[in-house]
């Protein structure tokens, strides 16, 4: 221990360098886990600079329960939720399906999985909520229960309006950014896409 | 001494370098867990150099909370994960 | 001997570390990272009790714990990681 000091530098540095390493990640769950980097380290220069009870608070609260809290907190906000009909969600496809079934399956299916992969590029999960019939789906919608409602469109109103096969399905999202973000991939949805102010209750597009 | 000292940081500085490279969520986990495990044993390395009880305390409890703690988070993330 | 073990943990843990660089799956830099931290750890520290054995309780309890720990981290992590990418290969 001829010259204690450097080392003692060394470490010092490796702490603003994780720091600059955690301002730069982009996904919340990166740097939630980077963050677990900057506790160690900070609990390392804590400790060799002689703050034992810094160093043991940084350890416990800052970076086990801190991460932890936020880890959960960062799953249970960065979600879109999304209602759907009840028919729509259930998975297990019958023997006795028409083709016309079996189409409208897929197409939900294919609604559903483009939905997210465009809300992954935002680091959001989807999840579905499944309702009984479309009254009670509007209900949520109304009640702020869902961020967003996806259900077929009448059968009568299709033929009204003659609109091709392609747009069976209707979504109406009560957040606005929500619908900027996907109506901007808007070719590769599939379906009718509108946003409605709850506030007010006045629909636009 | 020294000279094992800057080793070891200079050991500490790979996964650094792997956390902040790597985009898989569980080789960052890897590295998280290894840089926990080496900055433990360097406060109690220091905490022997020094001749110092109170630091080597925190080191062993640190050693010993942040090992379990890693545990909980890595089943956290496995469920946000695998929702996915 | 103190110094012997303790520069034995030290490549120890250079040689698991490096694995940490090379492009295999999580598994397999698990497996070399859990053995070099393990045993590279328990080294240094059984170097540390030989040379100052009076902070000797302190130090077996270190032992232990990363001996313990250490071994179920490993298993947790994996665990983890493998459930996940059985996972992405059925989708």
């Amino acid at each position: 221990m001829n010259n204690p000091d450097f080392s003692l530098y060394l470490i010092t540095a490796l702490l603003p360098l994780s720091a600059f390493l955690l301002v730069i990640q982009v996904n919340p769950f990166h740097a939630l886990v980077i963050r677990g980097i900057l506790g160690a380290i900070a609990t390392l220069v804590y400790a060799i600079l002689g703050a034992g009870d810094v160093a043991l608070t940084e350890a416990l609260m800052g970076t086990l329960l801190a991460i932890t809290l936020y880890v959960i907190a960062v799953r249970s906000s960065l979600v879109m939720k999304l209602g759907v009909l009840e028919t729509d969600f259930q998975k297990e496809t019958q023997a006795s399906i028409s083709t016309e079934e079996k189409e409208k399956k897929d197409l939900f299916l294919l609604i559903i999985s483009n939905f997210k992969k465009i809300i992954r590029k935002y680091y959001l999960r989807l999840e579905l909520l499944s309702y009984k019939d479309i009254n009670n789906l509007e209900k949520a919608l109304q009640e702020k229960e869902v961020h967003g409602i996806c259900f077929p469109i009448n059968n009568n109103i299709k033929n009204n309006e003659n609109l091709d096969n392609k747009n069976l399905y209707e979504t109406i999202f009560r957040i606005e950014r929500l619908y900027e973000i996907i109506s901007q991939e808007n070719s590769n949805v599939e379906t009718n896409l509108s946003y409605v102010n709850i506030k007010q209750n006045k629909e636009e597009n | 001494m020294n000279i094992i000292l800057v080793i070891m940081i200079l050991t500490l500085l790979i996964p650094i370098y792997q956390g902040w490279k790597d985009e898989d969520i569980w080789q960052k986990m890897l590295a998280v867990a290894s840089i926990s495990s080496k900055t433990a044993i360097l406060i109690l390395f220091i905490s022997v150099l020094r001749d110092d009880w109170m630091i080597a305390i925190v080191g062993v409890i640190i050693l010993t909370v942040g090992n379990a703690g890693f545990m909980l988070l890595a089943q956290v993330i496995k469920r946000v994960t695998t929702e996915n | 001997m103190s110094y012997f073990l303790i520069i034995f943990g030290l490549i120890l843990w250079l040689w698991g570390t490096s694995y940490l660089l090379s492009k295999r799956s999580p598994l397999y830099k698990l497996h070399s990272l859990s053995v070099s931290d393990t045993l590279g750890s328990i080294a240094i520290v059984m170097g540390l009790l030989w040379k100052i054995p009076r902070e000797w309780p302190l130090l077996v309890l270190a032992i232990i714990s990363l001996a313990i720990w250490n071994t179920m981290l490993g298993y947790v992590l994996a665990y983890c990681s493998s459930s996940n990418k059985s996972n992405t290969v059925d989708e």
